[in-house]
């Protein structure tokens, strides 16, 4: 497991946090270009679902959501802190980079649109997919961006309800 | 739904345990402890991949297999061996040479798995052109893979082809010919599958996708291998020698890790083996990293079913054994595509039903108790030493911690904690 660090900035995404009733807290760093570790945190994220007994089909959307979430992080920004916070009714992932930002979300939203590199479709990483599948296996969606300082993610899964 | 109850071919036998932790080192699922110096298997976890029967010095890990007497209870007796077995014998013995040795130890009829072998793939093929979904399909050969799938990966078990592996459509096929042909009744035609796997008895006592195995038993390549030499032994056997016999070598590729996938014509596909590598790939299609391959196959023993823990031949040998083999036989085809075509369009290689998640018993049955005994356990990882030394009879400090949450351990059993 890697330190936990703080975020040096707060944006503000408290609200809707505390439903159920306990919460089970962690924060990852990411680091932005560490190929050969991404995927760590979104596993670990995994390992702690299966150990608290949530469904097979909302282990498959979070697994996805939370990859994508944390494969933007180490191809487009310099570092990034994830935050999970697990209660009995939902998980609720947040994402804050410290990286180039997205000039315009809308456009970034379109599936098959992305700003990779060829190296990095090469690795088979960069489909444009990444942000639509996240939103796609996500119940709540949020993003934030600003251009030269970072994004900011949210995502909500809920636990027992079913997706849409 | 499945029962609740798993049934499991490996055992320990407390005789010749010693308690030297190498079983529960090398277990994939934390599923032994040693307590009073012998191994326990807990066996809500195990998924019987045999690590535990391939690491142990005193022999104390046995797997149950079909036994000669079991077999007496069957009028007609036939043979099916896996690919695995053409390889045990040397470089020289073909194939038919080793069949025909089978026979002579005592059964009615023997059967070449490697033609079946080879129109599964062509039914793979057919499923995975007619396939609407995008992403990586599984394979269902491995028994192991289908248990850990289910267990440890149940997310991923709607990947799983749902095409039953060639053993169930060699006994389905032979079933049916037999009780037509020779006129006996069903319950008397005992199919047995000879085998290098542990866990094939498994898949035979409790079929994930069917209501009931096509086979009957599994006899295990080491209880045979003597006999089927002595038989090779005598020169008269090589006389029945039928020139006219051709093994499939596109079959005989399913023995050995990438065999499968070289059957297929697609080559966006990925051949794992070894239990830890199995693991580690699906853990990357669970995240959605495998989305331009087809077919991804898994086995859960190091090379394939060559490595099986109940093979006699060193896996290396073997395998070495079988892509000669499939040189000298070039690339024969033995199946009619069309054939295998009609019969996938009528469901002949189709599950009954599709493999359900049997995921592991969760921390607590309450959420919110088993988010707070995994704070537990966090915090009691955070007091334990690290260095896994398996002194306290779980295999390392984060399964000592889990037990301590589970209620299942105590933290005195540490022996760094005790002596301070």
């Amino acid at each position: 497991m890697r330190p936990a660090v703080r975020p040096r900035f707060g944006f503000g995404f408290d609200k809707g946090m505390n439903e159920g009733e306990t919460i089970f807290h962690e924060e990852f760093t990411v680091r932005g270009g560490d190929f050969a570790n991404a995927g760590d945190a979104s596993c670990r994220i995994r390992r702690i679902l299966k150990d608290i007994g949530v469904d097979a089909d909302i282990i498959r959307r979070v697994a996805i959501a939370s990859y994508e979430a944390e494969m933007n992080v180490v191809m487009y920004a310099k570092s990034g802190i994830m935050m999970l916070d697990v209660t009995s009714v939902q998980i609720l992932i947040k994402v804050e980079d410290q990286g180039q930002g997205i000039e315009n979300i809308e456009l970034a939203m379109q599936p098959g649109f992305s700003t990779a590199t060829p190296e990095m479709r090469e690795m088979g990483f960069g489909a444009g997919m990444g942000l639509p599948n996240i939103k796609k296996n996500s119940d709540v969606f949020d993003i934030k961006s600003e251009l030269g300082s970072g994004t900011r993610l949210k995502i909500i899964i809920h636990l027992n309800g079913k997706h849409a | 739904m499945p029962e609740n109850r798993i049934y499991h071919s490996i055992k320990i036998d407390v005789q010749h345990c010693i308690g030297c932790v190498a079983c529960m080192k090398a277990c994939p699922t934390k599923a032994i402890r040693v307590r009073k110096r012998r191994a326990i298997i807990n066996y809500d976890r195990c998924i019987d991949c045999g690590e535990c029967l391939r690491v142990c010095p005193c022999n104390a890990v046995v797997s149950l297999t079909t036994s000669a007497a079991d077999l007496s209870r069957f009028k007609y007796k036939v043979a099916l061996p896996s690919p695995v077995l053409y390889s045990q014998f040397g470089q020289n013995t073909m194939p038919n040479t080793v069949l025909a040795a089978l026979e002579e130890t005592g059964f009615d009829r023997v059967y070449d798995e490697a033609v079946i072998c080879e129109m599964t793939s062509l039914a793979i093929e057919e499923y995975l052109v007619n396939r609407k979904g995008a992403g990586p399909t599984i394979s269902t050969t491995c028994p192991v893979v289908v248990r850990l799938i289910q267990r440890l990966f149940p997310d991923l078990c709607s990947l799983i082809v749902p095409i039953e592996p060639p053993r169930e459509i060699a006994a389905k096929n032979l079933r049916a010919e037999i009780s037509k042909k020779l006129d006996i009744p069903d319950n008397e035609i005992g199919i047995i599958h000879i085998t290098s796997c542990p866990a094939k008895m498994v898949s035979i006592n409790q079929p994930e996708s069917m209501s009931k195995s096509y086979l009957n038993g599994a006899v295990s390549i080491r209880d045979i291998f003597n006999q089927i030499m002595m038989k090779i032994k005598k020169p008269s056997l090589h006389g029945i020698m039928d020139p006219q016999w051709s093994s499939s070598s596109i079959g005989i590729n399913w023995a050995i890790t990438g065999g499968e996938t070289n059957c297929l014509k697609t080559s966006n596909t990925i051949a794992v083996s070894g239990v830890y590598d199995t693991i580690r790939i699906l853990g990357d299609v669970e995240s959605g990293r495998l989305k331009k391959i087809n077919y991804l196959e898994c086995m859960i023993c190091p090379d394939g079913c060559v490595g099986g823990p109940l093979a006699v031949e060193n896996r290396f040998i073997a395998k070495s054994n079988i892509i000669r083999l499939i040189r000298h036989l070039g690339n024969r085809r033995v199946v009619d595509a069309g054939y295998v075509r009609k019969l996938y369009k009528d469901g002949f290689f189709s599950f009954e039903h599709a493999v359900a998640p049997r995921p592991f018993t969760p921390l607590d049955n309450n959420r919110d108790m088993a988010i707070k005994k995994f704070k537990m356990k966090e915090q009691i990882m955070k007091k334990l030493p690290g260095i896994n030394c398996g002194v306290c009879g779980a295999p390392d400090c984060e399964t000592l911690a889990e037990d301590i949450a589970r209620e299942a351990a105590r933290l005195e059993e540490c022996i760094f904690l005790a002596a301070t």
